[in-house]
């Protein structure tokens, strides 16, 4: 048996190499199928490992909480996909923030509220500049590193903001001399009190462009705007160990401020990583669909040559049969052909896939990402293409009547 | 049937083609008992079911009713994969058209028969080199069918039809195609071939082959007309007595009578040897 795979398997290898422009082109079908799925699983763990790493910076006493009630509802994830002010429908308020900071063991709370405003310098004014509104414990969160100054502290609150990296050189073109410096706000001025580090991870659990943000005090904030929709409130813990407890509690008291709804979800752990995922997973799971409809289009591939290799091949079929091959012999001849074709493409887009990921990485901040999984999934994925798509061709061959066969001459 | 010399044996053979108006039979009610070691010549006109007659026999068809026992074991009720390992092991096709793959080396055509009884690639090669050789095809052994003359692609077609040790070969009109010279080459070639102890069964048109048989059969209208023994059947014990010596078999072996099991234990031997 282990013979006559050896056999078969070396027939195909012939047949192959015999028609090599034409199964070159059959295994590039399948290859880009399998390069755009490579692509995207890269993508997809690449994306997940960035937001997973922020989450461990951050700290594992993190509570997060979110409005929108249905966790991970694909409706919702199309929602926020699709409409650009989903966060002025948020059922969070400045008030459950102070209901929060009541709760025992919880050592800071931090709101964040998003919003664009103009945002003016002596020498020039700056429209939709995106304004984070938080409170000064966010810098006990979140590990921003400031570059100059300070974050605003409860005594210069009021009328202290910090400037991202990039907006201070856009706004004042330097970043050393900006602290100190006043910037108006509709009308309002206030005093820049810090400037952050450059930060080159673009995506983070905040979904905050922080360098190119301001940001100032929600309760200031909130008087220039008139009203503010919280967006997402960031909980440091007192210690790890009470995090569940200290969630139940947040649920509690969030739920008793809103007279009973549960439109908002508490999250702490992997969980805070989720919502941006699985906004990530939507799109990356229609982006799998078109790779997975391409590699059936390469499967398809495979089926047309494999059925022109056996018409082709009629009379050898004949020969084979009369000399004594079995229909099983046959049949396994041409399965080895087309599992050999979709292995040998499939084999060739794992590698065009991370070429195309790690060409991918040079203009964006998403790493090559490998692993055995990733490796195994499309290996699988090409034997089964090759078995799905050579059987038929296969049984056709092996079903041929030899007499018949004999009688075709090329 | 208990006569161990009795290899091939048909009883009310029928193939029928089509149903209904359309119906016709290739063979009728044929009935034939092939002995071990006969060179049989079947003739008849065109369309008489010679062809058909030799499908079923080497197991390539299936008759439509009637009986058909190979070595004593009844064909109808086996399956096809067994069919093909008979097939494989006991029978040698040789047709008129050469019939042999255009895109494998001669030496690969010949070991294409050991592909499907479990040989590995290298003894494959080897023992089709060395029927090759036979053949004195040997600087050939890397051309390519197109790359040869019709008589020498008949000659590896006939290399390839005895490379796994069959029982029986099978050659329809292997000569139809050549002229007379190559003609006479392939027919020299089979009657060493029988003289080893194979039988043969031969359909041609050509009246003159029939000196190298030791049976010709008529053929009309899917039945035997005629069925006569011929000289050569007397001459029969000659070449394989020579061949007897020639591999130093006991002597005591009767002239014109083969035994079976004996033949195969010394090919074995002898492939064993090498
Ligand atoms: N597949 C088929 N379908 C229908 N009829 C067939 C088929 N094959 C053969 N026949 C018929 O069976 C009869 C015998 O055919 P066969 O090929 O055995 O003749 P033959 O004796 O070999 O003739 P030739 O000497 O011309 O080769 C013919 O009448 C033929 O038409
Ligand atoms: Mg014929």
């Amino acid at each position: 048996m282990a013979l006559l795979f050896k056999t078969h398997f070396r027939l195909a290898k012939t047949s192959i190499k015999e028609n090599r422009t034409r199964s070159f082109l059959t295994c590039l079908g399948i290859a880009i199928g399998v390069a755009s799925i490579v692509l995207i699983l890269s993508l997809t763990g690449s994306v997940s490992n960035l937001i997973k790493n922020e989450a461990n910076e951050i700290g594992s006493d993190l509570i997060v909480v979110r409005p929108v009630s249905k966790k991970d509802s694909i409706s919702n994830i199309i929602a926020e996909f699709t409409s650009s002010n989903t966060f002025e429908q948020s059922s969070l308020s400045l008030s459950d923030v102070t209901a929060i900071s009541n709760i025992k063991d919880v050592s800071a709370v931090a709101p964040i509220v998003t919003s664009t405003n103009t945002v003016g310098s002596e020498k020039n004014t700056f429209s939709s500049v995106p304004v984070l509104g938080t409170s000064p414990d966010f810098i006990k969160i979140e590990p921003l590193a400031l570059r100059f100054g300070t974050f605003f502290t409860n005594g210069n609150k009021e009328k202290g903001v910090v400037l991202g990296h990039m907006l201070s050189l856009s706004m004042f073109n330097t970043i050393n001399s900006t602290v100190g410096k006043t910037v108006t706000i509709m009308g309002e001025r206030f005093m820049v009190v810090g400037v952050l580090d450059e930060i080159e991870e673009s995506i983070n659990f905040d979904n905050v462009d922080f360098n190119n943000a301001l940001i100032m005090d929600t309760e200031s904030l909130d008087k220039l705007m008139g009203s503010t929709q919280v967006q997402q409130i960031n909980i440091k813990a007192a210690n790890t160990d009470s995090l569940a407890a200290i969630s139940d509690e947040i649920t509690a008291k969030l739920k008793e401020n809103k007279s009973g709804d549960e439109n908002f979800t508490v999250a702490y752990g992997d969980d805070i990583s989720h919502p941006a995922s699985s906004l990530f997973m939507i799109v990356s799971g229609i982006l799998a669909l078109v790779a997975a409809i391409s590699l059936i289009v390469g499967g398809i591939g495979v089926m047309n040559i494999m059925l022109v290799s056996v018409a082709e091949r009629t009379h050898e079929i004949g020969i084979r049969k009369a000399v004594g091959a079995s229909s099983q012999n046959i049949l396994m001849q041409f399965l080895f052909e087309s599992l050999i074709l979709s292995v040998l493409g499939g084999l060739f887009g794992i590698i065009l896939g991370y070429v195309l990921a790690f060409l991918l990485s040079i203009i964006t901040p998403f790493a090559p990402y490998i692993n055995w999984q990733i490796l195994v999934v499309t290996f699988v994925t090409t034997i089964i293409v090759g078995i799905i798509f050579g059987i038929y061709p296969a049984i056709k061959a092996a079903s041929r009547d030899p007499i018949e066969s004999l009688k075709h001459y090329r | 049937m208990g006569d161990s010399n009795i290899i091939i044996e048909l009883k009310n053979l029928t193939k029928r083609y089509g149903y209904g108006d359309a119906e016709s039979y290739a063979l009728k009610d044929f009935n034939l008992t092939i002995r071990r070691g006969e060179f049989i010549m079947i003739m008849g006109p065109s369309g008489c079911g010679k062809t058909t007659l030799l499908n079923i026999i080497g197991l390539l068809d299936r008759a439509s009713s009637g009986e058909y026992f190979l070595n004593g074991e009844d064909v109808a009720g086996i399956s096809a994969r067994r069919q093909a390992k008979l097939r494989a092991k006991k029978i040698g096709f040789i047709f008129q058209n050469f019939n042999l793959i255009e895109d494998l080396p001669i030496i690969e055509n010949v070991a294409l028969p050991l592909v499907y009884t479990g040989y590995s690639k290298t003894a494959r090669l080897k023992n089709a080199s060395s029927i090759i050789s036979r053949f004195n095809l040997q600087e050939r052994e890397y051309y390519f069918p197109y790359q040869l003359s019709g008589g020498q692609q008949q000659r590896v077609a006939i290399a390839r039809a005895i490379v796994g040790d069959p029982e029986i070969i099978l050659a329809d009109e292997p000569t139809g195609n050549l002229d007379s010279r190559s003609s006479h080459n392939v027919m020299e070639e089979l009657k060493a071939i029988h003289s080893e102890g194979n039988t043969i069964i031969m359909v041609t048109h050509n009246p003159a082959l029939t000196t190298y048989a030791t049976r010709v059969i008529n053929m009309l209208d899917g039945h035997i007309d005629t069925d006569i023994k011929t000289i050569a059947d007397q001459n029969l014990p000659q070449p394989i007595s020579v061949k007897i010596k020639n591999r130093k078999v006991k002597p005591e072996v009767v002239l014109g009578e083969i035994e079976p099991s004996k033949k195969r234990r010394r090919r074995k031997s002898h492939r064993r040897k090498k």
